[in-house]
């Protein structure tokens, strides 16, 4: 358990930031009355749910030691799956199909690449954050597909004792992956291969197959995002997702997973997401500059890592 | 280093024989492709990302990344319009050209600092940087676009001397530079020592250190550089300038078979990646095979990207890298 680097600081860590969020809630609300107000908060919070539901499984691959930049272009190409099977077939569970199956093929090929030719994660997820976006374009020639339905429109729309529906998937899907995470053999394994995975290797993880599935984790999770997203905007395009990637790992980042792999916990993750939301809902509504926001998340993204290390070296000596 | 040497001209061999064979075959269906004026015109392109890659493949050997040179582009694109056109500051080139040049080595020591003293892993401090500064960028521009660039310079970017835009002057000398940096110099001796192994770089009495901060500072410099030749030839100066960039360098720098944990690549292999990676959408163009034909332009270098690693996983030797079954 020790050797899992530092559980206890994870806790700290969480502590911290959740501190962070109360802090920024309390000012916020002083200075803006109603910004607290939860109808005003779910309204708010729409688009963040595809955000989140990519930020958990890019906090298992994290955790292992990899990373994942295509979620965004496999949003893209998952889009256009989407919407060419709804316009052959006018069947929605089809499209729904077709879509979390691209998702779960990119995944695959992702993960495929990374452990069959041991290939470098970031490298082969720039290879294919280029061709997933490329072959969306490619194959729908800038085409956008839209009118699914008054049904599957309200998927993302309807709420249900006040939360909208893609919030209870997150929530239901954010326990599950922290229970596994935290509680199962697999999370265990998952921590061993982030921590060193030659020595994860001879204790017997089986660490090719387990990396390979945690890719196609995240794949099927984008393609889950598009579902919400296509819903939300009634539109299928080559460009949804564009950007995301990058909001993802930046949350998942400043949630206290190391981007060296090893540490981590959802919960982190699912803080780390509400603090740069909040940060950003704040920014924007209460100065009304929108590139603000930008300059003040990625100042937050290298702070909290430059506190975090400085805190560790003083702790531990001289870790790297 | 015996055995990566043949490795190492296998990649440049691949990537100039692919280079002939493409242009063999697009200068069949027209000759126009190798026009003067045409060949000029990718030359051009080439420039800005030859320019940055010169910087990136020292970070990269280093065994960090900089993803932030498209958001520095944009920033320092911002500043020299400022500091410059006449419906502002209208400062003297004399000015104006070193601050923005000094802006950009200022922003790429900053990141040098923050991944050395700081001890931030450089992808977190860039995509810290990536965010932040095109926000900084679009705060500074106030939504407006900025045109009005003193003639003498958007001349140079658009004619420039002997008939040659000042880009590919620039391109030459940066990559004459670097050439001589990296085998004439200690520097580049030291940078591929840090890279390689930095405990036995240590051990020898190298600062990893000093190295990296060299190298952000140099990507930084550069980046001004290219911005300073390739924005001036746009109409106008926009906040969307840049984007993106970031990934067409490392891309470049990657399939020129720089390796991405450090220690390995050679310039010539950045440079040809660079020309086959510019050429893509000119080849496209030419060929004719009308619109549909541009939109897949992305997935041809994301599979040039694939290609390019799953090749070097193929020939890597068994005792390097592929240690366990």
């Amino acid at each position: 358990m020790s050797r899992l680097r530092g559980s206890n600081f994870g806790a700290w860590h969480e502590l911290v930031l959740l501190g962070l969020l109360v802090g920024l809630l309390c000012v916020a609300g002083y200075l803006m009355p109603g910004f607290l107000s939860l109808r005003s908060q779910l309204f708010l919070s729409r688009h963040l749910w595809e955000f989140a539901i990519l930020a958990l499984g890019m906090t298992l691959i994290i955790v292992a030691g990899g990373i994942d930049l295509s979620v965004g272009s496999a949003m893209g190409l998952c889009a256009v799956a989407f919407g060419m099977t709804f316009q052959a077939t006018e069947q929605i569970w089809l499209a729904i199909f077709a879509c979390g199956l691209t998702g779960l093929f990119g995944g695959l090929l992702n993960g495929a690449l990374i452990t069959r030719f041991k290939l470098h994660p970031l490298i082969v997820t720039l290879a294919t954050y280029a061709a997933y976006r490329g072959i969306a374009e490619g194959i729908s020639q800038g085409q956008s597909y839209s009118r699914f339905g008054d049904a599957f429109s309200q998927l993302a729309r309807a709420t249900w004792w006040l939360i909208p529906i893609p919030g209870y998937l997150f929530v239901g899907l954010a326990i599950t992956t922290a229970l596994v995470l935290a509680r199962s053999t697999i999370g265990r394994q998952i921590y061993a291969i982030g921590h060193n995975s030659e020595a994860a290797r001879f204790s017997g993880v089986a660490v090719e197959r387990l990396r390979l599935g945690l890719y196609a984790f995240s794949g099927l999770l984008a393609g889950l995002a598009t579902v919400i997203y296509v819903s939300r905007f009634d539109t299928a395009k080559a460009d949804a997702g564009k950007g995301f990637e990058l909001d993802v790992i930046t949350a998942v980042v400043v949630g206290g997973t190391s981007i060296y792999g090893g540490r981590g916990t959802v919960m982190g993750t699912v803080i780390g997401l509400l603090l740069i939301h909040e940060t950003r809902l704040f920014v924007g509504r209460y100065w009304r500059v929108d590139e603000l926001k930008s300059v003040v998340v990625g100042l937050l993204l290298i702070v909290s890592v430059l506190v975090y290390q400085a805190f560790m070296r003083r702790a531990t000596g001289s870790r790297h | 280093m015996g055995k990566v040497a043949p490795l190492k001209r296998h990649r440049e061999l691949g990537l100039a024989a692919l280079i002939v064979f493409v242009t063999l075959v697009v200068s069949s269906f027209d000759l126009g492709f190798l026009a003067t004026g045409n060949l000029r015109d990718m030359m051009v392109r080439c420039a800005p990302t030859a320019i940055v890659a010169c910087g990136m493949m020292l970070v990269i050997v280093t065994a960090e990344i900089d993803i932030s040179v498209g958001s520095l582009m944009a920033l320092t694109a911002a500043a020299m319009g400022i500091m410059l056109s006449e419906q502002h500051w209208n400062l003297s080139l004399w000015i104006g050209v070193p601050a923005t040049l000094l802006l950009g080595a200022g922003v790429g020591l900053t990141t040098g600092l923050l991944v050395t003293v700081g001890k931030v892993p450089s992808i977190i401090v860039t995509l810290g940087l990536l965010t932040a500064l095109r926000g900084a960028t679009t705060l500074i521009m106030q939504g407006r676009n900025i045109g009005g660039l003193p003639t003498s310079l958007t001349r140079a970017a658009k004619e420039g001397y002997g008939g040659v835009p000042i880009g590919v002057w620039v391109a030459c000398s940066v990559l004459l530079m670097t050439y001589v940096i990296i085998a004439w110099t200690p520097i580049g001796r030291r940078v591929f020592a840090v890279g390689s192994s930095r405990y036995a770089a240590a051990m020898c009495g190298l600062s990893e250190r000093r190295m990296k901060l060299f190298a952000f500072c140099y990507t930084g410099f550069l980046t001004a550089l290219a911005t300073l030749v390739e924005v001036p030839r746009l109409p106008k100066i926009e906040s969307g300038i840049g984007l993106e960039f970031e990934l067409l360098v490392v891309t470049c720098v990657v399939v020129g078979g720089v390796s991405i944990t450090g220690g390995r690549g050679t310039l010539l292999g950045v440079i040809l990646a660079v020309i086959l990676m510019t050429m893509i959408r000119p080849v496209l163009t030419f060929l004719e095979i009308g619109e549909q034909a541009e939109k897949w332009t992305n997935a041809i270098q994301g599979m040039f990207i694939a290609v390019a690693v799953i090749g070097d996983s193929l020939l890597r030797p068994p005792n390097r890298g592929g240690s366990s079954a």
